[in-house]
């Protein structure tokens, strides 16, 4: 579903990712972890479009072709003036798609607003709610790409359902809520957008254990429910326990993979990453 | 190091309440001035009741540009000082609308037709204004999205200086003079107070106005996306908000504002010319400052304060009225120095200017 080839990203000089490539199928939980600095977060924002990758390329693609029928992906001819790009990036989706089987289309070089609206759904770090938006307002806002109004309804029924304490505080504005309950705020908001993969940022920073534990059931059902998960963690523990399969960032690089319970398993992640 | 921390904790206490004496002492001194002087001269109240009319009029003209700098601010953290010019070239489409609906007759007409023509008038302006609003933004702005903050205040400066002066390149120093139709010349007499017909449909037109805007903003998507690119830019584009898009229809709706401020001025004023945005475009700004710069009720409510106090000011503290300008911009600096904030900011201390 989506793809990652060598992938470089660069803050100014600080080369960040030095060669990014990792791979998450449809409906999978893929988990992504690494100390702090290792470029986790970076490697969502690129994914994401917040930040562009300076080599490589990053892929959403899926066997059939229904998924882009309707939506004009990321109308590389409307982007920035003067970007000659736009009819190469077409091309090179139409070869993509022949190459991989169904149809493909390359994220690299959109804004973020446009892989927004090809269902890559990010629930950032520091979960960035709309403190002054209510939390009806903020739910709103995840279905922002969205006109159809009776899925969008079912969606919004869905998240309350699974966050029951969302319901009580609808018409708050997002600011006066708990950590705990942004990050509900948060993960429901991503989920509004009806997302064929939902990236997540640290969903468990700052929770109290039994609120991240929390966090990981509701990860789990989810995913049960038909969602592909990229999900980048500190804890690393509980992030494998949920994850199908996953990968070990070390500074911008990928120094490990494989599935979950090998990795687990592993004596150098449990020195490095499970505190063992 | 505690020592030097205690002190220095103890003279911002002591330089805050320096501040606030100074304050309460200027306060102090205008009502004084006030009783002593303004209120012996013995005015009748219905002339207090005509220069607050006449203030309420100046203030919804003011709150119509005041919102489209708080609206730029809200979302960008900049001052568009070309905003005035916006307001004036609204003005200055307005008086070619004018020329040619009296070319046509129109203004001569049943009054249906004579209202057509003033709404047709009024939308030209706005058209224009909308036109040049997002001009701005592409060529002055936009490319200096990235630069610090500074810049493109410089370059709103060149601008407006740009704009007034291209108009008074091709349309000359003198001033194009509106001419009231009859149907909106006369004024409603109540008593001893006369109430001008134009005041009337401007207080009623731009308080019209704001509640569009205000329902624009509170109740539609475009307007939750806006208020969600003011929050923060890049998780809104995280939603599939186009930001680069919001930041447009924010300017065209300051813009579209503006536009019909500067139609409405003229037919006030009687007459548009280069810089007659100028001056009320500086006073809209006070007005927005006034409020809470980025605070959309506060830019409305310091609008209708900054006309009443312009308008009843010199009377009341008993200088000519051609000082009613010295008042506004000391108004001006007393915020900036006592609450900077303005009367509704939390904006400023939350995001920091």
């Amino acid at each position: 579903m989506l793809t990652l080839e060598t992938i470089h990203t660069f803050y100014d000089h600080i080369h960040a990712l030095k060669g990014v490539s990792l791979t998450v199928n449809e409906g999978e939980i893929v988990t992504l972890i690494g100390s702090n600095g290792a470029g986790k977060t970076t490697t969502l924002n690129t994914i994401s479009g917040v930040l562009s990758a300076r080599a490589g390329a990053i892929y959403l693609h899926s066997q059939g072709n229904e998924i882009f029928a309707g939506e004009t992906p990321a109308s590389p001819g409307s982007r920035r003036p003067g970007d000659v790009r736009g009819e190469s990036v077409r091309i090179e989706q139409r070869n993509d798609a022949r190459r991989m089987g169904g149809c493909a289309v390359r994220l690299d070089q959109l804004p973020a607003h446009a892989i927004a609206k090809l269902g890559v759904s990010q629930s950032p770090e520091g979960r960035k709610i709309f403190s002054r938006l209510s939390v009806r307002e903020n739910l709103e806002m995840g279905a922002f790409a969205r006109t159809d109004t009776a899925g969008i309804r079912r969606d919004f029924a869905r998240v309350l359902e699974l966050f029951p304490r969302l319901s009580e505080r609808l018409s708050q504005p997002g600011g006066t809520l708990s950590g705990g309950e942004q990050q509900m705020l948060a993960i429901g908001r991503s989920l509004m957008s009806r997302p064929r993969i939902l990236l997540l940022d640290e969903p468990s920073m700052g929770l109290a254990p039994i609120l991240a534990q929390q966090i990981f059931q509701i990860i789990r059902e989810i995913n049960a429910q038909g969602t592909t998960i990229l999900l980048v963690e500190q804890n690393a523990q509980a992030a494998l326990q949920v994850a199908h399969r996953g990968y070990v960032l070390e500074t911008g690089r990928i120094v490990l993979s494989g599935d979950s319970q090998s990795l687990l398993a592993d004596p150098q992640v449990a020195e490095a990453y499970l505190g063992i | 190091m505690a020592r030097h921390a205690e002190t220095a904790q103890k003279l911002r206490i002591d330089e805050q309440a320096a501040t606030r004496y100074i304050g309460i002492a200027i306060l102090a001194l205008i009502i004084w001035r006030v009783i002593t002087v303004g209120l012996a001269e013995g005015y009748p109240t219905s002339f207090w009741i005509s220069q607050a009319l006449n203030g309420m009029v100046l203030g919804g003209v003011y709150a119509l540009v005041a919102l489209g700098y708080t609206l730029v601010y809200g979302i960008l953290f900049m001052i568009n000082f070309a905003h005035g010019e916006v307001m004036m070239l609204g003005g200055i489409a307005g008086f070619f609308a004018l020329q040619f609906a009296q070319g046509q007759g129109w203004m001569e007409g049943p009054w249906l037709v004579v209202v057509v023509a003033l709404l047709f008038i009024m939308l030209i302006g706005m058209v224009t204004s909308v036109l040049i609003g997002m001009t701005l933004e592409r060529l002055a702005y936009r490319p200096l999205r990235q630069a610090p903050r500074l810049v493109p205040l410089i370059s709103a400066i060149g601008a407006s200086l740009f704009l007034q002066y291209s108009v008074l390149l091709i349309f000359g120093v003198s001033p194009h003079s509106y001419r009231k139709p009859a149907l909106i010349s006369g004024g409603l007499r109540l008593g001893n107070v006369f109430i001008p017909y134009t005041g009337a449909i401007i207080f009623i037109t731009s308080v019209l106005l704001m509640l569009a805007l205000y329902f624009i903003i509170q109740r539609t998507k475009l307007g939750r996306a806006m208020r969600a690119v003011a929050e923060d830019r890049s998780t809104a584009a995280l939603m599939g908000v186009d930001v680069d898009a919001v930041i447009v229809v924010t300017f065209m709706l300051g813009s579209a504002l503006a536009g019909a401020a500067g139609v409405m001025l003229g037919f006030h004023n009687t007459v548009v010319k280069f810089n007659s945005g100028f001056m009320p475009g500086l006073k809209a700004f006070t007005a927005a400052v006034l409020g809470g710069i980025g605070n959309i009720p506060g830019a409305m409510f310091g609008a209708l304060v900054l006309g009443l106090i312009e308008a009843i000011g010199p009377s009341a503290l008993g200088i000519p009225t051609e000082y009613k300008d010295v008042i506004a911009f000391t108004l001006l600096v007393l915020i900036l120095i006592f609450r900077p904030s303005g009367l509704f900011g939390e904006v400023l201390s939350e995001k920091k200017a």
